[in-house]
């Protein structure tokens, strides 16, 4: 036992400390851990890491069919590159979510016999989920320049900053995902359900034109995270005016979010092999 | 050296907390306890081979598990000196779509290891293994026995002061299972420390110097391993009659 006291600022800080060092000495196991699922998709599907990007692409295609006609006038110039921007964005969070939830639930047998810091679980789904996410990006530049005579430019550097910021928001969400889903099994399968609500909420499908119409939407609508951090990419791969208060609130929400993700994952990570 | 103090838990294994149950109850937790392992206190030395034997269900693995730091106890701490190397269950941390290369150092890194060490090692794992050729090829097509003899090698290699083993003694063929025990005695001669659950009775007893019969959670007797394990049996074959 300490000489501290368990619930002292000081001895929490030491804890903490600790518990990043052993992370940090861990990090090339979350390195492998992400490379080798992804070999190991590329093994079992001939279509292997593809299937990361063509999953949003489809699913843009769906909407690009579907909302595309919709909207008809109100759908801007340069709707592909608006809506696969989002998508791909999208889905980074999307998987780095479900990613986390599972790289927890379905590695019982690691979790029961090695001792290490469970976060490294999670980041390595975060990585796993970045590499796909980095493959998107090629995609998106090789339809958007075809059809919208979109270029990557000066401001496509804003990626070096919101790309960061995503990361962060994306391995607190994981953190939050994994916290719930681990005593709550029910979590996994309402979760779909939930992500695909919130990609209705967030600009995405929707022109950013339909904001306009009210006052209350556009308020509501700006306190959504995904909606400032889309904004940035969208400044970054798109070259759409660059707005400061979405940088600013994107890192607002992704430290709040981390911190909060994290802190509660990481106090309960002891207790995590009793439910699996 | 291995010292182990009071790994003592109360509530221990709490049942899965659904969302329905849980509104069920008005409340999160369940409160039926099962009490795993009872006051169990022990120490094992530097060089020594402890065994752990009981019937299903005694609490062996969970000692384990204890013992490997990743089960908290409710009550009383499990303390070990050195580093420790768990072969608990066979290819943790083990992906059977790679190849078995790629397998060692994610066996390697998932125990604690850095890259460097396992760079150092993977030579003698595979040699070891007598896996060669097949160590490229993905680990799914592999035999039982290269499965269990490649996972045993990793973890022989990570050189640990203290070994945890769980019934897997009866890895591979006759002449393999000879050189694992070859392998456990070369860790006791540079006094590390084994620690394994076998239901092997008379293995045990010859390898271990000390042993512990648990059931239901308490110890019933520790001491010579031969001496134990007869009690072990007899009381099986009379029950009821040593209590």
């Amino acid at each position: 036992m300490s000489t501290a006291t368990t619930g002292g600022v000081a001895y929490r800080m030491r804890r903490l400390r600790i518990y990043l060092r052993d992370l940090w000495s861990r990090r090339e196991f979350a390195w492998y851990l992400a490379a080798g699922n992804i070999k190991a998709r590329n093994a079992s599907t001939t279509l292997g890491l593809f299937w990361w990007v063509l999953n949003p692409l489809l699913l843009g295609l769906v909407y690009f069919l579907v909302f595309g006609l919709l909207f008809g006038g109100s759908r801007p110039d340069d709707y592909v590159a608006y809506l696969l921007s989002g998508m791909f964005v999208f889905h980074f969070t999307h998987q780095s979510m479900t990613g986390g939830a599972n790289s927890i639930l379905q590695n019982t047998k690691l979790l029961a016999n090695l001792k290490f810091p469970r976060m490294v679980l999670l980041i390595a789904a975060v990585i796993e989920s970045a590499i796909g996410f980095a493959a998107s990006l090629v995609v998106f530049y090789a339809i958007a320049i075809p059809t919208n005579g979109i270029y990557p430019s000066a401001a496509t550097l804003w990626l070096a900053v919101v790309v960061p910021i995503h990361v962060l928001l994306n391995l607190g969400l994981a953190a939050l995902v994994a916290r719930v889903s681990v005593p709550f099994r029910d979590i996994t399968n309402f979760l779909p359900y939930a992500t695909r609500l919130w990609l209705y909420l967030s600009p995405v499908i929707w022109p950013l034109s339909l904001l306009e119409s009210s006052d209350t939407l556009a308020a509501v609508a700006r306190y959504n995270p995904m909606f400032q951090v889309i904004a940035v990419y969208r400044t970054a791969l798109m070259g759409n005016p660059f707005d400061p208060s979405a940088l600013v609130s994107s890192a607002a929400w992704a430290i709040g979010v981390f911190l909060l993700g994290s802190a509660l994952f990481v106090t309960y990570e002891n207790r995590l092999v009793r439910y699996l | 050296m291995a010292e182990e103090v009071t790994v003592r838990f109360r509530p221990f294994v709490e049942r899965k907390p659904t969302l329905r149950k849980a509104i069920a109850r008005g409340g999160l937790r369940e409160r039926a306890e099962i009490t795993a392992l009872d006051n169990v206190s022990f120490t094992v030395g530097k060089g020594e081979a402890f065994g752990v034997i009981g019937p299903n269900g005694a609490g062996k693995s969970t000692l384990m598990r204890v013992l490997a730091g990743t089960l908290r106890p409710d009550e009383g701490k499990a303390i070990t000196y050195g580093r420790t190397s768990t072969l608990l269950q066979l290819g943790v941390g083990f992906n059977a779509e790679l190849s078995g290369r790629r397998n060692v150092y994610l066996g390697g890194l998932a125990a604690g290891l850095r890259k460097r060490e396992v760079d150092e090692v993977f030579d003698d794992v595979v040699e070891y293994a007598e896996l060669w050729d097949a160590i490229d090829r993905p680990v799914k097509t592999y035999s039982s026995g290269m499965f269990a003899r490649l996972a045993f090698s990793v973890g022989m290699h990570l050189n640990p002061d203290i070994l945890l083993l769980d019934e897997i003694l009866s890895v591979g063929d006759e002449s393999f299972r000879h050189k694992s025990e070859q392998a456990m005695q070369d860790l006791l001669d540079r006094s590390g420390t084994i620690v394994f659950v076998s239901h092997n009775l008379d293995k045990l007893a010859e390898f271990c110097d000390r042993a512990m019969w648990l059931d239901r959670g308490r110890i019933q007797e520790e001491g010579p391993s031969h001496t134990v394990v007869a009690d072990y049996r007899s009381s099986i074959a009379h029950p009821g009659r040593s209590e």
